[in-house]
């Protein structure tokens, strides 16, 4: 193998397991976190509290946002990883989509802490999400209140994904994917110094006070583009249709595999199925990338 | 023999699927029940003097000496307007959609026009308004 190979297996060998000691201070932190944090009342001031009143605070808000952050990142690239090299064709279509749906998870949790901090963005991240929910035709309505309900529970459901279900969701789908729980300590080790250092030089973004008045609100980096899409495009086609189709798209792929343009006819057209809908997911992403980076530069 | 297997197994499935379903219903309207609530802001006389006065969700307009109330959700997705004094229109921070200060969607993604909510005036000068939320 060629060193660059080399380098490449050792970057992907590593990625998934400094994610896994992210997830590990993610989940520790943020379970200190819930000691001061309350989803009723005045959110906004409980999170400023514990930025500047109650001691470390702001060490462990932004170790749980660094931590959380790259957590996800590094499952994104792991996956990605995987995708690119297509090897989504040693998985059993069950394992795939679970994998898959782990991590769409994963932007879930994200999603909700970026909704939980109370302040403006997050406000309205989760007015626009319930929004988006109800624009379902017939159950949109109900499907919404499962999920986010307007009044002064408005961050307590949330809360509950975002502290509970979906951390232990997520970790009941990966158990068996886990090789080993515990990262070799070294890993554990960097992961730590890294993310402390972060957390400790790394000054947090300035959370906007809900009743300021604000010329452009920007959602979470991994929605800037849907963001985007939101402008142009019916609530329902840019806010459910095309994400769907993107995610039902990458779920199919191990259901066409082939290992080479092979003898039969249908072998072929399975070939040509499988790579063809590879290409299309890569020219997806590539577009999502542009859109993404587009809205950070010069606004959604 | 195997059309008797293939029916038997038909039916055990019909059986999961209106079990799971029977049980999935309560459950389902019971966490997606929500009690719809009244909220009420009141705009006190020294809350009424500019053109468009902001409180809790709300703008009240002011026409001459007459008054009325818009909410302040855009009709898009929801998120909070803000008005501009110097185009006289409400502009949304989060896709951009403009409504002029009738309320009428000007531009922008929102298509529908902001809600008009009745404004009631009391004896001490207070303007109320009341709306479900
Ligand atoms: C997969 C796991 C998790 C991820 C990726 C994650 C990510 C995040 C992110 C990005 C934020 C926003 C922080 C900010 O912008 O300041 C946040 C907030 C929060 N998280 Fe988590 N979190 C996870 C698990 C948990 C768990 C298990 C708990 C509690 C038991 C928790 C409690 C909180 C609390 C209370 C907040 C609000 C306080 C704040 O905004 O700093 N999180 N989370
Ligand atoms: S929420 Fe106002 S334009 Fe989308």
């Amino acid at each position: 193998m060629s060193d660059t190979g080399k380098i490449i297996n050792k970057i992907s060998s590593y990625m998934p397991r400094l994610g896994l000691s992210a997830l590990i201070l993610c989940l520790a932190s943020g379970i200190v976190l819930v000691f001061y944090y309350r989803p009723m009342g005045n959110v906004f001031q409980n999170v400023e509290e514990i930025t500047t009143l109650v001691p470390y605070g702001w060490f462990f808000r932004q170790l749980h946002y660094g931590s959380g952050q790259l957590f996800t990142i590094l499952m994104l690239l792991h996956t990605l990883d995987h995708f690119l090299r297509k090897r989504y064709r040693i998985y059993l279509f069950k394992e795939w989509v679970l994998l898959i749906f782990s991590l769409c998870l994963c932007f879930f949790v994200l999603f909700t802490g970026f909704v939980l901090k109370g302040d403006k963005e997050g406000f309205f991240a989760g007015q626009i999400f319930m929004n988006i929910l109800e624009a379902i035709p017939f159950i949109g309505g109900s499907v919404s209140k499962l999920f986010i309900v307007p009044g002064d529970s408005f961050f307590f459901l949330p809360y509950l994904y975002h502290c509970f279900f979906l951390p232990i969701l997520i970790i009941y789908l990966i158990r068996d994917h886990i090789r080993e729980w515990f990262p070799n300590q070294r890993f554990l080790l960097i992961g730590t110094a890294g993310l402390f250092l972060y957390a400790i030089f790394v000054r947090p973004a300035i959370d906007i006070p809900p009743e300021a008045s604000v010329a452009m609100i920007q959602g979470p980096w991994f929605f800037l583009g849907v963001q985007t899409l939101l402008k142009f495009l019916p609530v329902l086609l840019a806010g459910l249709i095309i994400p769907g189709l993107f995610v039902g798209c990458l779920l199919i792929l191990p259901v066409i595999k082939t290992d080479s343009p092979t003898r039969d006819h249908r072998g072929r057209i399975a070939y040509v199925g499988e790579n063809g809908l590879h290409y299309l997911l890569v020219v997806a992403l590539c577009f999502y990338g542009f859109l993404t980076l587009r809205a950070a530069i010069w606004g959604p | 023999m195997e059309r008797r297997g293939f029916i038997k197994k038909g039916l055990s499935w019909l059986a999961y699927i209106f079990g799971a379903a029977a049980l999935a219903y309560p459950v389902f309207l019971f966490m997606s029940f929500r009690k719809i609530r009244k909220k009420t802001v009141v705009f006190h006389p020294d809350e009424q003097l500019a053109a468009a006065n902001f409180k809790e969700g709300i703008y009240l307009i002011k026409k001459g000496t007459d008054f009325n109330a818009l909410s302040a959700r855009c009709t898009h997705l929801g998120c909070t307007l803000n008005f501009d004094a110097v185009s006289q229109q409400f502009k949304c921070p989060c896709h951009g959609s403009l409504f002029a200060i009738s309320g009428k969607w000007v531009s922008g993604p929102a298509r529908k026009d902001l809600m008009s909510i009745p404004v009631e005036t009391e004896a001490n000068g207070d303007m109320e308004v009341e709306f479900e939320i």
